[in-house]
């Protein structure tokens, strides 16, 4: 039986804990406006978009305008928004997911967490490729890796292949970024592996080959803007790098006697589709605005708002829609290019990245 | 008084019974919100580790395999890193914190309060900031570099486990400096007198001051481990381009890369908060059974010393070679970031240029930024100052000496834990199927960020607080209430004028920390509504190092105005009596 002191203890407790539940669910109702169970007008809910596109912003306001459907934006990085999903996997919350990269669409899709979706728009050859066999997710541009962006102000010697990176002449010269931190890097290394060894040969004789270029004294930093830098301060002369990355800072670097930055394609160059995907368990409205979505990002009017949206940045990324032009700064897509498998190279990030971290970085 | 003479014994007795209620419901009020924005949160994630089934984050329902993962290869050698950091930090800082506290308090060096102000802009520099101003010091084409100053040596120790140290060190000096000197202050000047006028020499002196200001050292020590431990600044910045692996970036990897590892990183959540219980272990053996209590209505500010000539030259010199060091640097190499065009490049050139700050001020979605953030930063500081000082009372309680080393342990957890896996825990916690049918939709709410700052901020708050109420006697509301003042009364006329100035330290020291925070803000912030520092992440991950720059120094500005400013209403408005008690120059 309980006596006074503690009856008294028990009560307050009681009332402390409903007077507190009443003020986290007060917060609640007030929050609910901006979450995605919110109602956005008539028969629409707002649509959550993870993205990590530099031109997301202005592609979703252009879009809100333009259907009228609002859209909650969740704009960063790849690396916190797919741990976010992670996080989020037994309630969801997100309704649709836009990164650079396919092998995480390619995992959520074994994970039974996307929604298969064929917009029905006309791809070129490029975009065709890059469409999974069974639509859970969508490609809607593309850039490639790597592009070797160099520093012709110091350099004459210029690599068209992977063994000529080996060369002495390249000694010490060469920086790369870590595929832990760097969302490119993975389908980068996948893809010299896939070039090198083949889904067949897996992952041996790409390991081979970067430990010869470690060898060789290769260099790693985090990701492009530190690789960027490097060559900048003179610590490279050679970057392995994103596409965009290297075309933003052509178009952007302020040439002088010392520096002067170039950009050239090694080998067979890998296409890194920029992709988004639908979360199977949204409501089915906000799927719908999903789908509306995709058709956007796809039609003449959205592709003309990520053109120019960052120009020096995202932007710069080939369209796999017939009949646009890439941004003038970019130039031609490398002719000889290849699709990476993301279903087959996906699974093999985790022991990739182990491996580059203990040997390589 | 009045009451007790003037009601009836059954009003009495009611009114009596009332303020028990009152009591009783406020305390479990308090551990409710404990629980909830500390308990729940560490718990669930660390579950994880041993069982990922509970969150869909694997199959199993119990394993220990995470463990087997996180001792192994780079993160058990981070581990190992971590430890060593740790442990040399926390000694390093204390010490050097010490010695900043002593020469503020007890001696009239000139710029006191020039060094006392520079701890606080120390406060509010990012770990990261401090780290970055290094390296563009001593990097290839750097600073010294174009100065034709030969720093290969310097480069060399920089990007190591030294540069990862002394920076870390750096951030844990004003850390140290606020627990001791709020020790000092409060210490008066009768115990070393006393020690004199028995014979005692300087040493001697110098023992009993050491032995009564032990609380607060000890104090500094776990919190600067504890700090240094979790910090990802560093750990991102210097610690990964020096290839020298810690605990909290390989932890970091370990959900930030794909396939997303949270029991991994749960794992090693719990060897991090092994190593911080082994720091609250040591700090209860080293205090357990001894009294503190040396603040009362008697005690008189200490005289403070005169140095001579050399010594003052000497203090002077020590004192700005730690500023310049750990703020000159670092301030360097932001501002040049953002004002000089082309510094330390190939590009040549460097010229000067407002622009950056022009494209910030003028572009709503680089200022609203900065506004939100000031904002939820006010919120922040204000209720921690408050949860602080209920934190730091029951810590120093002689009652409920059980609760208060749990919450002692649960604090310490939450800062051993880095900012990104106790934002993952609010998921875990506050996503959950069950919590939403309970009708709590807090998840991607403001209300739910600020609730994760205030946890991540209380830690270090109430350790700020802890030296200061540690010290205030008991006699004193004693006194209060047997001359007729309420408990709240009694609190507001005799407390709060003791304890304003660490109060008011405690509370800049969470405004600045939370204007800029970056881990909890990433996985946290409202959709919409990106924090100030997330714009930053955004901009130099879009290689915009400049407009990036801009805002981080816009940023440290601003919460230094807005600081500034409340010291300044505190120094004009604030009773005499609330000024001078606690005065640290």
């Amino acid at each position: 039986m309980m006596n006074v002191r503690d009856r008294r203890a028990a009560v307050g407790g009681a009332l402390a804990s409903a007077l507190l539940l009443g003020a986290l669910a007060g917060c609640s109702s007030s929050a609910s406006t901006s979450g995605s169970n919110a109602a956005g007008g008539s028969g629409t809910v707002p649509l959550v978009v993870y993205s990590a596109q530099g031109y997301d912003s202005a592609v979703t306001k252009a879009f809100t305008k333009a259907t009228g459907i609002p859209v909650s934006l969740d704009d960063d990085s790849t690396g916190p928004l797919l741990a976010k999903i992670a996080a989020e996997r037994n309630n969801p919350k997100w309704g649709l997911l836009w990164v650079d990269g396919d092998t995480a669409f390619a995992s959520l899709d074994k994970q039974g967490q996307l929604l298969d979706y064929d917009p029905g728009v006309a791809l070129t050859t490029a975009g065709q490729s890059l469409v999974p066999s069974n639509h859970s997710y969508s490609p809607v541009s593309t850039t490639a890796v790597p592009a070797l962006v160099y520093n012709a102000a110091k350099v004459t010697a210029v690599p068209s292949t992977w063994q000529d990176l080996l060369g002495a002449q390249y000694k010490g010269k060469v920086g790369m970024n870590d595929p832990s931190q760097s969302g490119p890097t993975f389908p980068l290394i996948a893809g010299l592996m896939n070039e090198l060894g083949g889904q067949t040969g897996g992952i041996a004789a790409g390991e081979a080959y970067l430990t010869k270029l470690k060898a060789n004294g290769l260099q790693v930093h985090p990701t492009n803007g530190d690789t960027l830098h490097a060559l900048e301060t003179g610590q490279i002369d050679y970057g392995l790098i994103q596409s965009s990355a290297a075309a933003g800072e052509v178009a952007t670097a302020k040439k002088s006697a010392n520096f002067d930055p170039k950009v050239v394609y090694l080998g067979t160059t890998t296409l890194l589709p920029a992709a988004i995907g639908i979360d199977k368990a949204a409501s089915s409205t906000e799927q719908k605005e999903a789908e509306k979505f995709i058709q956007y990002v796809l039609s003449p009017a959205g592709q003309q708002v990520m053109q120019t949206a960052d120009p020096t940045g995202d932007s710069l990324y080939w369209p796999i829609v017939p009949g646009l032009d890439p941004v003038s700064a970019l130039g031609a897509m490398p002719t000889n290019y290849q699709k990476i498998d993301p279903y087959f190279w996906g699974p093999l990030e985790n022991q990739v990245n182990t491996f580059f971290d203990s040997s390589i970085k | 008084m009045a009451l007790s003479t003037s009601l009836p014994a059954a009003v009495r007795v009611r009114a009596r019974s009332a303020t028990g209620w009152v009591r009783t419901a406020s305390f479990a009020l308090f551990w409710l919100l404990v629980a909830a924005i500390l308990l729940l949160p560490i718990l669930l994630f660390l579950l994880v580790a041993v069982s990922p089934r509970l969150f869909d984050q694997g199959p199993q329902w119990l394993t220990l395999s995470s463990f087997g993962a996180a001792f192994q290869g780079p993160m058990l050698q981070g581990i190992g890193d971590t430890l060593l950091v740790g442990v040399v930090t926390a000694v390093a800082s204390a010490a050097i914190g010490f010695g900043v506290a002593w020469v503020v308090q007890r001696t009239r060096v000139p710029g006191r309060r020039l060094w006392s102000g520079s701890m606080f802009a120390l406060l509010l520099a990012p770990s990261y900031l401090i780290a970055l101003g290094w390296e563009r010091l001593l990097e290839p084409q750097g600073v010294l570099d174009l100065l034709h100053v030969p720093d290969s040596a310097a480069r060399t120790l920089l990007y190591g486990p030294v540069g990862v140290i002394s920076v870390l060190t750096a951030k844990g000096i004003p850390f140290a400096y606020l627990a001791i000197s709020a020790a000092l202050r409060g210490l008066g000047e009768e115990f070393e007198s006393a020690a004199r006028v028995h014979g005692g020499g300087r040493a001697a002196a110098a023992r009993i001051v050491l032995a009564l200001v032990a609380p607060a050292i000890w104090s500094a020590l776990a919190i600067v481990f504890a700090e240094s431990i979790s910090d990802f600044g560093v750990a991102s910045t210097l610690a990964n381009d020096a290839h020298f692996p810690v605990a909290t970036f390989e932890l970091y990897n370990a959900v930030d890369n794909f396939p997303v590892q949270f029991p991994v990183a749960a794992a090693v959540g719990w060897i991090l908060l092994a190593m911080a219980g082994l720091a609250l272990a040591a700090q209860n053996a080293a205090l357990r059974g001894r009294s503190y209590r040396v603040l009362g209505g008697r005690t008189r500010p200490a005289r403070r010393r005169e140095l001579t000539r050399p010594a003052t030259a000497g203090v002077c010199s020590a004192m700005a070679v730690l500023v310049l060091g750990c703020l000159g640097v670092p301030a360097f190499g932001a501002v040049s970031a953002s004002l000089i065009q082309g510094l330390g490049t190939l590009m040549g050139g460097a010229a000067f240029s407002l622009a950056n700050y022009r494209e910030v001020l003028s572009s709503p979605e680089l200022y609203q930024p900065l506004l939100y953030s000031i904002g939820l930063a006010l919120i922040t500081a204000t209720a921690t100052a408050v949860l602080g000082l209920t934190v730091a009372r029951l810590l120093t309680s002689r009652r409920g000496r059980s609760s208060a080393r749990a919450l002692d342990l649960l604090l310490l957890t939450a800062v051993a834990l880095p900012g990104i896996v106790f934002a993952a825990g609010y998921i875990f916690t506050y996503n959950l199927p069950l919590t939403n049918d309970l009708g709590i939709h807090l998840y991607e709410t403001t209300t739910l960020l600020v609730l994760c700052y205030i946890a991540t901020a209380l830690p270090p708050a109430s350790r700020v607080l802890f030296g200061s109420v540690g010290q205030v006697q008991e006699t004193l509301r004693e006194a209060a209430r047997v001359h007729g003042s309420t408990e709240a009364g009694s609190w507001l006329r005799v407390m709060i004028p003791v304890l304003a100035r660490p109060l008011l330290s405690a509370w800049s020291l969470t405004f600045g920390a939370t204007v800029l925070e970056l881990p909890v803000s990433q996985l946290l912030y409202p959709p919409n509504d990106p924090t100030v520092s997330v714009g930053v992440e955004k901009a130099l991950a879009n290689y915009d190092y400049g407009g990036g720059t801009a805002m981080e120094v816009l940023a440290v500005l601003a919460a230094l105005a807005v600081i500034g400013l409340l010291w300044g209403i505190f120094q004009l408005a604030a009773p005499a009596g609330w000024r001078r008690l606690g005065r640290t120059t």
